[in-house]
C-alpha cells in the first residue's frame, strides 16, 4: 500500500465539492484515494428534525435550505425514504444516499512566474483605482470597484490579478451571466497567456488541470469550496445574483475564509455603496476611459404600442429608426419587456431587413448570433434583457421599446445605455427609450447619467 | 408558495371553490409550461393489443420532460401527468375490473436510476397497479434497430408468483414507439390466458 497522492486527481479536486460517482477519473482511482485519506466524503443531504418533529434538509452541495426544492421518495438503490436537490438538480442529482466528495489532502501549489501581456495604458483614474483594489485586497478587506459602463473595468482588473497570481494565489472571476464570462473569456487569455485558465458555465466541460484563475458564473461555485485567495463578483447587481441568496451563499462557500469578495459593477444596489463606503473601500470612476460622455437616453412615445403589434403593424416609429440604422449600416440593439412580444415583432422587422433576429435567454447558440453582429454579417438584432450587460459592439445603436415596463429599472437603462459609444473611433451613438408613459426609473436613470456627466460625486 | 415543477417561476395562488374544499388538486406546473405539451389525439390499431391509448405526442417540451425525470433522476416529476392517467386509467380499470400492469424495468437498471418511472408515473396518480411482469433483459430497447427488436428471444416473463386471469389487463409504459416492447409483453400476457389487452401510454413518439 502507497500513501502517494494521485496528482491529475489532487489537481483537480482541490477547492471542489463533486459526485464521487461523476468525477472524470475512474472511480477506483477515487476510491483509492479516499482509503488513504486524501479525499473525504460525506452524504448529499444532511437532514435533521426540527422541535416540531419536521424534517428540515440540507443540501451539502447548494447549501438549498428551501424546502419547496426538496422532494422524498422511495430509493430503489438505498431501500428507504431518500431525499434529493431539485435546486442544483441540473448539474446532477444530489440525494441522501449520494456521496459528494472534497479534496483533504495536502493543497497543491500554484504557479508563481506568470507574464501579463496587456500592454495598453490606464488613465490615472483607472490606475488610482487599481491601486485601490489592490490595497484592500491585502488588507483582506471586501472592495467595490464602482464604475460607469465603459470605463474599463476589466482592465483595471489586470494589475490587481497579475500580483496575486505571481504571489501563487487562486483566483475567481465570477459573474452572474454567461454572456458576461464569453466576452471575459478571450481577453483574459490574452492578458495572461502562461497562466492555466479555466473557463466554467452550463455546458462547458472542466479541465483536468490545476487551473490557478477560473471565471465562472456564479451558479458553477455551488461546486467550489474554500478554493480562492479572492473572488471578484463582475456585475455584482445581476439578475440572478441579487435575487437568489444561494448564489451570494455559494461565493462565499467558494472563498477562503479570511478571503476577500470584491464587487465590480456600473449600478450597485444602495445598500452595497453604503457599505462599502463605511470600510472606506470604493473606488469609483464616473468617467469613460476615453474621456466622452456617457450618451443620455433620449424619450420617444410609442402610444399603444402593444395593441398595434397585437394587431400585426410595426409603430411608423420603429420602422424609421430601425430603416436609418439600416441605411448608416449601423449595428442596433432592440430591447424588449418580454420574449412574447419579441418574438410577435421578428416577422415584421424581418420585412425590413430578412437578417433581423431575435435572441434570448434560451438560445443555444446566443454566442454565434451576437458574435455576427460584431462582425456585421446581421444588421441587427432584437433582445431582451439578457444582453443588457457586458457585451460591447463597436458603434452599436440602442433603442429600448416599452422602456415604462418594470422589467427596465434605472440599473437595467443604464446597463442599456452603457452599450452605446464604448469605442474610441465611435464615442457616441443612439440611445432611445421609446415609452407609453414615462417612469420613475427612466428619470431616475437620465438624473443619473446627467450627473455622471457633469462628474458630480454619486448619489 | 409553490413553484413550477418544470420552470421554477412562482405558482400565482387563486384559491377556487373547488380547491378550497379540496376536490381540486393544486397545479403542479405554469400554464405556460402546460401549454408547451401537446395532446395525442390519434389512435394505434394493432394486432395484438385491443386498444392503444397515448396522451401526449412526443415534441420539444415533452422532450425536456422526459430528459429531466429520467436522466436527470427528477422522480417529482412523475406527478406532473397524474389528472391526465387518472382519466385514462382509473375510470376504464374500475369498470372492466382490469389490471393495470406497468412495463418493468431490469433491477438492475432500477437500482442505477433508483426508480422505476413507470411505477412512480402510476404510484403519484393513486392509481393501483400490479407487477405482473419482469425483465430479463438489460438492453433497452431505444438502442436498437427495428429489426434487431423483432429478433430478441424474450424480454419478459410472468413473475413466478402471479397467475394469469382470463380478463382484460392493461399495460402501462412511458412511451409508444414502434410497439415492439408493449406488443411482446401482450402476446405474453394473453400466451398466458388473458382475454384482452389494452395499453396506456403518456407518450406517443412520432
Amino acid at each position: 500500500m502507497t500513501t502517494t497522492i494521485h496528482p491529475a486527481v489532487q489537481r483537480f479536486l482541490a477547492g471542489r465539492i463533486w459526485l464521487r460517482a461523476h468525477t472524470p477519473f475512474p472511480l477506483p482511482l477515487i476510491n483509492e484515494q479516499i482509503t488513504l485519506g486524501h479525499i473525504q466524503t460525506i452524504p448529499g443531504i444532511t437532514s435533521t428534525l426540527t422541535p416540531l418533529k419536521n424534517q428540515k434538509h440540507f443540501c451539502n452541495r447548494c447549501e438549498n435550505d428551501n424546502p419547496i426544492r426538496f422532494t422524498t421518495f422511495d430509493c430503489a438503490k438505498c431501500n428507504g425514504p431518500c431525499t434529493y436537490c431539485r435546486h442544483c438538480l441540473k448539474m446532477g442529482r444530489v440525494s441522501t444516499c449520494t456521496d459528494l466528495i472534497y479534496w483533504s489532502g495536502e493543497a497543491p501549489t500554484y504557479s508563481q512566474t506568470h507574464t501579463m501581456a496587456w500592454a495598453g495604458q490606464l488613465t490615472p483614474s483607472q490606475q488610482k483605482a487599481s491601486h485601490e483594489l489592490l490595497a484592500s485586497t491585502k488588507q483582506g478587506k471586501a472592495h467595490l470597484l464602482y464604475a460607469v459602463c465603459g470605463a474599463g473595468k476589466t482592465e483595471i482588473l489586470f494589475e490587481p490579478i497579475y500580483q496575486l497570481l505571481s504571489e501563487g494565489k487562486r483566483i475567481c472571476l465570477a459573474a452572474p451571466r454567461v454572456d458576461v464570462i464569453l466576452e471575459l473569456e478571450p481577453r483574459l487569455r490574452a492578458a495572461f497567456p502562461s497562466t492555466v485558465i479555466d473557463a466554467l458555465y452550463g455546458g462547458a466541460e472542466p479541465i483536468t488541470e490545476a487551473a490557478q484563475l477560473i471565471l465562472a458564473t456564479t451558479h458553477q461555485l455551488y461546486r467550489f469550496q474554500e478554493a480562492f485567495d479572492v473572488i471578484f463578483v463582475d456585475e455584482a447587481d445581476a439578475f440572478p445574483y441579487t435575487a437568489d441568496e444561494t448564489l451570494q451563499r455559494a461565493v462565499r462557500k467558494a472563498a477562503k475564509p479570511m478571503a476577500p469578495i470584491h464587487a465590480v459593477t456600473a449600478t450597485p444596489s444602495a445598500d452595497l455603496l453604503q457599505a462599502r463606503r463605511k470600510s472606506e473601500a470604493v473606488s469609483v470612476l464616473n468617467r469613460r476611459y476615453h474621456g466622452h460622455a456617457l450618451p443620455v437616453p433620449r424619450y420617444e412615445p410609442l402610444w399603444r404600442y402593444s395593441q398595434q403589434i397585437q394587431k400585426g403593424r410595426l409603430p411608423q416609429k420603429l420602422i424609421h429608426w430601425v430603416n436609418t440604422q439600416l441605411e448608416k449600416q449601423q449595428p442596433f440593439l432592440l430591447f424588449f419587456h418580454s420574449i412574447a412580444l419579441m418574438k410577435a415583432v421578428e416577422p415584421l422587422f424581418q420585412q425590413l431587413h430578412p437578417q433581423i433576429f431575435a435572441v434570448h435567454a434560451a438560445d443555444e447558440n446566443r454566442k454565434e448570433i451576437v458574435q455576427k453582429l460584431r462582425d456585421k454579417k446581421v444588421p441587427g438584432l432584437l433582445t431582451t434583457t439578457i444582453l443588457e450587460r457586458g457585451i460591447t459592439i463597436p458603434n452599436v445603436q440602442v433603442a429600448v421599446v416599452g422602456a415604462e415596463q418594470q422589467i427596465f429599472t434605472k440599473g437595467a437603462l443604464i446597463q442599456i445605455g452603457g452599450r452605446v459609444g464604448r469605442s474610441v473611433v465611435h464615442p457616441t451613438g443612439d440611445f432611445v427609450l421609446f415609452h407609453h408613459g414615462i417612469s420613475y426609473a427612466m428619470d431616475d436613470a437620465k438624473n443619473e447619467i446627467q450627473k455622471l456627466n457633469k462628474g458630480g460625486r454619486i448619489r | 408558495m409553490t413553484e413550477c415543477l418544470l420552470c421554477n417561476q412562482p405558482l400565482l395562488d387563486t384559491p377556487s371553490w373547488k380547491s378550497v374544499l379540496s376536490i381540486e388538486e393544486p397545479p403542479l406546473i405554469c400554464a405556460t409550461c402546460h401549454q408547451q405539451f401537446e395532446k395525442n389525439d390519434k389512435k394505434d390499431v394493432d394486432t395484438v393489443i385491443d386498444q392503444v391509448t397515448s396522451l401526449y405526442t412526443y415534441n420539444e417540451a415533452m422532450q425536456t420532460y422526459l430528459h429531466q425525470f429520467k436522466f436527470l433522476q427528477d422522480v417529482a416529476l412523475a406527478a406532473v401527468f397524474k389528472k391526465d392517467l387518472r382519466k385514462v386509467l382509473g375510470k376504464s380499470a374500475a369498470r372492466s375490473k382490469a389490471t393495470v400492469v406497468p412495463i418493468p424495468m431490469h433491477p438492475e437498471r432500477e437500482t442505477a436510476r433508483t426508480f422505476a418511472h413507470v411505477e412512480e408515473l402510476l404510484k403519484s396518480a393513486d392509481i393501483n397497479y400490479t407487477d405482473v411482469l419482469e425483465k430479463i433483459h438489460l438492453e433497452s430497447m431505444g438502442t436498437k434497430t427495428k429489426t434487431e427488436r423483432l429478433n430478441m428471444e424474450r424480454l419478459f416473463q410472468v413473475k413466478s408468483n402471479q397467475v394469469i386471469q382470463p380478463k382484460t389487463y392493461i399495460l402501462v409504459d412511458d412511451i409508444y414507439t414502434t410497439g415492439t416492447t408493449l406488443r411482446r409483453a401482450a402476446t405474453l400476457l394473453k400466451e398466458a390466458g388473458a382475454t384482452r389487452v389494452e395499453a396506456v401510454t403518456l407518450i406517443r413518439a412520432k
